[in-house]
């Protein structure tokens, strides 16, 4: 039997990943890892698991993560690379659009420093805490601002973490398209933009296979050094752009999802 | 020529460097602080940039810079593995160099798996540099300003010398400094041993190209005479550099210059 090793945060485990790790458990030994209750001790980690697989974006994840990467020979799913630039939003940005993702309109601003475009969201630079999107929608003269709580609260906080806003280019679209990438299957899904219905799954449906997409969500996925991961598009003028990407999906979204997650995992097994 | 210095400051090294370029060479040169970088296509009308400190914002304008042909010196990527510090672990390891041990947990599982025994330990920022946010915990009780859930990074203490070591070219500068100082208090001044020298030659073959300066703190233990690597620095202050004919900022600029041509080919 092989053996596999989660990391992962309470969060994750508690919400997430029951139907997974249940199915798991009937091909593989699994191993818990839990964030908050794990201590990485660099004079003292061993590991004889066959593959990792990573659910959670945390500072003790990321460092566990990258001594296994470092010292031992054993896949893990996403990497050290993948987690990092998929919290790192100005990060991904530049990534992407260096290899021709199109992707809207980008600045990092210190508060205070209006952006170079007139209708944005302002989104949180580093998405490494399990709170959801919470918009603040505004119209100024006449142009749509939104900014996500999150955002705001990082710099305007007591103890602010830094003082910079990450503005993107609003795209107004009729239907913003969910993407999942697990190895080389690509599972396609819209619904209504979070804006239009707060609820997500109530519109959510599955659509047929658009090349389009597919060939940025490999492409993405490659630059990334992501092997599973989510990608939200939404559509303007016939030209789709890569809004978000994550590195810890939830895939009980997808029919079948925790198997074929599972699955995967076991065939990148070492 | 446009030369943007991307620095928390705009005073001290940063303002003699902005002072050669000006005065020697008749460059262009804006300082980019946090107060007003901007990091989009505004940045692109540079022919280059210095990073001078490794904040994470001036290390995204980096990356932005880099992605865009724009050279930055020092390399955006290599200052970034120096600044965090589960990275600089690893980079200490890879040039053949002794990094001290590192915990990292929360403060309900540090209780739970050390013991007493394993103080003191240093609490150190992940992302950080110098002597910011450092602190020496004798004990559980050091740890009680801080939140239970929050992730610690600890490094096992290394009772011993302290030295504060500069590069520059093939120049190097020791000094001895007091434990868990920046390098702006008083240092002494030493002739650097051979042991120490071979750390830096070690240092230097890892970044090649990008390790044309910087410095690296170095504990040498008392009870085995082995040194230490607890704090790697890409481009400190040389408030303190003391090797005769030598002059920092015209060397650095110099240096700095020349990675520039090697950039373009020039």
């Amino acid at each position: 039997m092989k053996k596999v090793g989660i990391i992962i945060d309470k969060y994750h485990l508690k919400y997430k990943v029951t139907d997974f790790l249940k199915y798991l458990r009937s091909k593989a030994e699994v191993k818990l890892y839990i964030e908050e209750s794990f201590l990485v001790d660099s004079s003292n980690l061993k590991f004889d698991e066959d593959i990792f697989f990573v659910k959670g974006k945390g500072d003790l994840i990321l460092g566990l993560v990258k001594f296994i990467e470092e010292e031992m020979s054993i896949p893990v799913i996403n990497s050290y690379k993948g987690c990092w630039l998929a919290i790192n939003r100005f990060l991904n940005s530049v990534y992407l659009k260096e290899v021709g993702i199109p992707i809207p309109d980008f600045t990092l601003n210190p508060k205070g420093i209006q952006p170079h475009f007139n209708e944005y969201i302002i989104k949180n630079i580093i998405d490494q805490k399990n709170y959801k999107f919470k918009p603040i929608v505004k119209k100024e003269n006449g142009q749509l601002r939104v900014a996500d709580e999150r955002a705001l609260l990082e710099v305007d906080s007591k103890d602010p973490r830094y003082n910079y806003l990450y503005y993107q280019k609003f795209i107004k679209s009729k239907w913003e398209y969910k993407i999942y990438g697990i190895g080389d299957k690509v599972y396609y899904y819209k619904q209504l933009p979070i804006l239009v219905n707060a609820n997500k799954l109530e519109s959510r449906h599955e659509i047929d296979e658009i090349p389009e997409l597919k060939e940025y969500c490999f492409k993405a996925m490659e630059i990334m050094d992501l092997k599973v991961a989510s990608l939200d598009f939404l559509k303007s003028k016939d030209q789709f752009f890569l809004t978000d990407i994550n590195c810890t999906p939830n895939f009980n979204y997808i029919q079948n999802g925790s198997k074929i997650v599972a699955d995967f995992l076991l065939e990148q097994a070492r | 020529m446009n030369i943007g210095i991307l620095s928390k400051r705009k005073t001290m090294f940063t303002d003699k460097i902005k002072k050669f370029f000006v005065n020697n060479k008749g460059f262009n040169v804006k300082i980019y602080t946090l107060e007003n970088l901007s990091i989009n296509d505004t940045l692109l009308s540079n022919d280059f940039f210095i990073l001078k400190s490794k904040n994470l914002f001036f290390i995204y304008a980096g990356q932005y810079l880099k992605s865009n042909k724009i050279p930055v010196i020092p390399d955006p990527e290599t200052s970034f593995k120096q600044k965090n510090r589960v990275h600089s672990h690893f980079l200490i390891k890879k040039a053949g160099l002794l990094p001290p041990h590192i915990y990292l947990s929360t403060i309900k599982t540090l209780k739970k798996e050390l013991n007493n025994n394993d103080f003191p330990l240093i609490l150190k920022p992940i992302m950080g540099s110098g002597s910011k946010g450092v602190r020496i915990i004798n004990s559980f009780k050091d740890l009680r300003a801080y939140n239970s859930n929050k992730i610690l990074y600890l490094e096992k203490y290394i009772k011993g010398e302290h030295y504060n070591v500069y590069f520059i070219g093939d120049e190097i500068c020791t000094l001895i400094k007091p434990p868990l100082s920046n390098e702006h208090v008083h240092m002494e001044f030493i002739q650097t041993p051979k042991d120490i020298e071979m750390v830096i030659q070690k240092w230097k073959n890892l970044l090649r190209e990008n390790g044309i300066f910087g410095h690296l703190d170095i504990v040498r233990e008392e009870s085995s005479n082995k040194l230490y690597i607890v704090d790697p620095g890409s481009f400190p202050e040389f408030d303190q550099w003391q090797v005769d004919n030598i002059s920092p900022v015209e060397t650095i600029c110099n240096l700095i210059l020349k990675r520039f041509r090697e950039f373009r080919n020039i």
